[in-house]
C-alpha cells in the first residue's frame, strides 16, 4: 500500500515544516537562555539541513530506507543531548523541542505501532537522561511521546489495512462487471443462433430442433434477466424481485409480461405468489393440454400487485370447483385460493368457452396483512 | 400488397442473422434497399436509400438502436421502425418505443410473424407483443404518480378503455379477440393501441420540454 504511505509521508512533511518553524521561533524568543550562541547556531543549521534532506528523501518510497529512519532518530537524539551543553544544566525546553515529532511519526508510519513505541522510548530515555531533575510537565511530555507514537503507528496500520481491503473490493467488483459483460456477450451470441435455428423451423422439417432451440432461448432469456437484477441489486435487503421470479416461469408455451422494472417483495411472499401462479399454469397443462399456450401478466398497482394467468382452453363450470372442494379434493382451492388468502390478497376467476383467466391481487408488503386484504376486497 | 414493393432496411451487427432476415424479406417480395451493421452505417445508408421500414436490432455498435430510431424518424417522420431484439432488453425496448418505434418483435418470432409485422408496420399499424404491452402499462402507472400541479405541461394519461385494451394485449389476446370481447371493431382496437403509443411518445416530449425548461435551455 505505497499510496497510503505516500500520503502519510506527505502529511508528515507539512508537520515537519511546521515544527521546524516552531523550533526556530522559540529559539529566537528565548535567545538569552542560550550559553553558547555560536554553537547553537551551528546545531540549528545542522537541523535545518537535515530537515531538508529528510523531506526530499521521504518523497520517494525507495529512499525511505532503514538507514534514513535511523539517521533521523539519531539526529533528534543528538540535538536533544546537546541541550545541557548549549543551555547549561538548568534548562526547561530542549533545543529541538517539538521538532523530534518528525522522527517519531516517521517511525510510526514506517514501522507501525512498534516503530512508534521504539522511537518514543528512545526519545523519552534521552529526555530523562539529560535532565538534572524531572518535573511533572516533563513527565507529561514523555508520556504523550510514548502514547502518541504508538497510537499513530496503530492508526497507520489500520489505514493501510483498510486501503488494502478497499483495493481488493474494487478489483473484485471490476472483475464481476467484466464477467457479466462477457456472459452477456456469450449469451447474446447463443440467443442469435437459437433464434435462427428456430426460424428455420417447421418448413425445413427441423421441427424438433426448432422446438428445443425455442425452449433454450426462453430459458436463457429469463436467466439473463435474473442476472441483470442480481447485478444491480445484489445487496438489497428488501427481498426478492417478483418480476424476475415470474419471468423465470416463461417457457415455450408460457408468455410472461412484467412492468420491466424490479418489483420488490419479501422473498417468502414472492415465493408463495409464484407457487400460486405455478399452480394456475399446472391447471392449464392438466386441463387444456401440455402444448396449450398461457399468458402471465404482472402489474404493479401502488401497494398491491395483480397477477393474471390466462389460457385459451375450453373453460369449465365454476360449479365443478365448488364440487371438488366439497368432495375434499382441495387441489385448486388450496394451492391457489389458499395461498393468495394467506398473503392477504384476493382471487378472481373468469372462465368460459373463450378460455380461463385467474386474477390474483396481493398486497406488496405483509405487515399490512389484514388491512390490505380488506382494501383489496373493497376494490373489487 | 400494392404493386410497389415495400422498401426495407435491415440493421443488425450479426451477419448471419442479417443475411437470414434479408433472404426471408426478399423471398416474400420486399425490396431490401440497404443493410447496415452499426448505427453510423444505418444513419448514413438510411439517408441514401430512404426505406419505408427499418428492421432494427437495438444492440448494435454506436450509436445504439434507440438513438438510431430517434435520428431516423427525425430525418423522415413517414418512416417506420420495427425493433427486433434478441435478449429482451426491456429498458431499451421502452426507450426505442418512446423514441418513435411502432413495432417490437423478439428475434425468436417465426418467419411468418416477422413478415406480417413488417407488412403491418409499413401500413402504419402498431405491432405489440404482450411483453411490450406489459412494459408500457407499467410505464404509464409510474408516470401517473402525480407531479407538481404547476410543473408545466400536463402528462397525457390513458383512458379507461385504452388501459383495458392494453391489459388485454399484455395478456396475450389478439386484436380480433379483443374486438370480440369488447364488441368493438378491429380498427378501433388498433386505434386504441396506437393512441397509447402516441401518448407515450408525447409524454417523452413533455418530459424533454420540462427538462429543457428546468435547465434553462429554452431561455432567450
Amino acid at each position: 500500500m505505497v499510496q497510503v504511505a505516500d500520503r502519510l509521508f506527505a502529511a508528515l512533511a507539512v508537520l515537519r515544516v511546521v515544527v521546524t518553524l516552531n523550533m526556530l521561533g522559540l529559539t529566537l524568543w528565548r535567545w538569552q537562555n542560550f550559553d553558547r550562541p555560536a554553537a547553537t547556531l551551528v546545531v540549528l543549521a545542522g537541523l535545518l539541513v537535515w530537515t531538508v534532506v529528510v523531506l526530499a528523501a521521504s518523497r520517494v518510497p525507495a529512499r525511505r530506507t532503514t538507514w534514513l529512519m535511523l539517521a533521523d532518530l539519531a539526529v533528534a537524539v543528538g540535538a536533544m543531548a546537546s541541550t545541557p551543553w548549549l543551555k547549561g544544566e538548568e534548562f526547561r525546553a530542549t533545543v529541538p523541542g517539538f521538532w523530534v515529532m518528525g522522527a517519531l511519526l516517521a517511525w510510526a508510519v514506517h514501522w507501525r505501532w512498534r516503530g512508534g513505541l521504539v522511537a518514543g522510548t528512545v526519545l523519552a530515555v534521552t529526555d530523562v537522561a539529560i535532565r538534572s531533575e524531572l518535573t511533572q510537565t516533563n513527565y507529561g511530555h514523555i508520556f504523550l511521546l510514548l502514547l502518541g507514537g504508538t497510537v499513530v503507528g496503530y492508526m497507520c496500520q489500520s489505514l493501510q489495512e483498510m486501503a488494502a481491503e478497499r483495493a481488493r473490493a474494487e478489483r473484485e467488483a471490476a472483475a464481476a462487471a467484466e464477467r457479466t459483460r462477457l456472459a452477456r456477450a456469450v449469451h447474446d451470441g447463443v440467443l442469435q443462433v437459437l433464434g435462427l435455428v428456430q426460424r428455420a423451423g417447421p418448413e425445413d422439417r427441423w421441427d424438433e430442433l426448432g422446438r428445443l432451440a425455442a425452449e433454450q432461448e426462453t430459458r436463457l432469456r429469463s436467466l439473463i434477466h435474473a442476472q441483470d437484477t442480481v447485478d444491480e441489486h445484489d445487496r438489497d435487503p428488501g427481498g426478492s424481485d417478483l418480476s424476475a421470479a415470474l419471468e423465470a416461469l416463461a417457457s415455450r408455451t408460457v408468455t410472461v409480461s412484467t412492468p420491466g422494472v424490479r418489483v420488490p417483495m419479501a422473498a417468502d411472499r414472492a415465493a408463495e405468489l409464484v407457487a400460486a401462479v405455478r399452480a394456475c399454469l399446472d391447471n392449464v397443462r392438466l386441463h387444456v393440454g401440455l402444448d396449450a399456450p398461457a399468458w402471465v401478466l404482472l402489474e404493479e398497482l401502488g401497494d398491491r400487485v395483480a397477477v393474471s394467468v390466462r389460457d385459451e382452453g375450453p373453460g369449465f363450470a365454476e360449479e365443478r370447483l365448488a364440487q371438488a372442494e366439497r368432495e375434499g379434493r382441495l387441489g385448486v382451492a388450496s394451492s391457489i385460493r389458499g395461498r393468495v388468502a394467506e398473503l392477504g390478497g384476493t382471487c378472481s376467476l373468469v372462465t368460459g368457452p373463450g378460455g380461463t383467466e385467474w386474477e390474483l391481487e396481493v398486497p406488496l408488503s405483509g405487515s399490512a396483512g389484514d388491512g390490505a386484504a380488506a382494501r383489496g376486497t373493497e376494490a373489487r | 400488397m400494392s404493386e410497389q414493393p415495400i422498401r426495407v432496411m435491415v440493421v443488425d451487427d450479426h451477419p448471419m442473422w442479417r443475411d437470414a432476415v434479408e433472404r426471408d424479406l426478399q423471398a416474400a417480395g420486399f425490396d431490401v434497399v440497404a443493410v447496415a451493421a452499426d448505427g453510423a452505417q444505418a444513419l448514413a445508408r438510411f439517408t441514401a436509400a430512404r426505406p419505408r421500414v427499418v428492421v432494427l436490432d437495438l444492440q448494435i455498435p454506436e450509436p445504439n438502436g434507440v438513438e438510431v430510431t430517434r435520428r431516423v424518424l427525425e430525418a423522415d417522420p413517414a418512416a417506420r421502425v420495427l425493433v427486433l431484439s434478441a435478449s429482451g432488453e426491456q429498458a431499451d425496448v421502452l426507450e426505442a418505443v418512446k423514441a418513435g418505434a411502432t413495432g417490437y418483435l423478439v428475434k425468436s418470432a417465426s418467419k411468418a410473424d416477422l413478415l406480417d409485422a413488417v407488412r403491418r408496420v409499413a401500413q402504419g399499424d402498431t405491432v405489440f407483443t404482450p411483453g411490450l404491452a406489459g412494459l408500457v402499462l407499467g410505464e404509464f402507472r409510474r408516470m401517473t404518480v402525480p407531479a407538481d400541479a404547476d410543473a408545466g405541461p400536463a402528462v397525457p394519461e390513458l383512458t379507461e378503455r385504452e388501459t383495458e385494451v392494453l391489459r388485454m394485449v399484455a395478456k396475450g389476446m389478439s386484436y380480433k379477440q379483443i374486438a370480440e370481447r369488447l364488441f368493438i371493431s378491429h380498427r378501433t382496437v388498433q386505434n386504441h393501441v396506437q393512441n397509447t403509443l402516441r401518448k407515450l411518445q408525447m409524454h417523452n416530449r413533455v418530459e424533454l420540454t420540462r427538462y429543457a425548461i428546468e435547465k434553462g435551455l429554452d431561455a432567450d
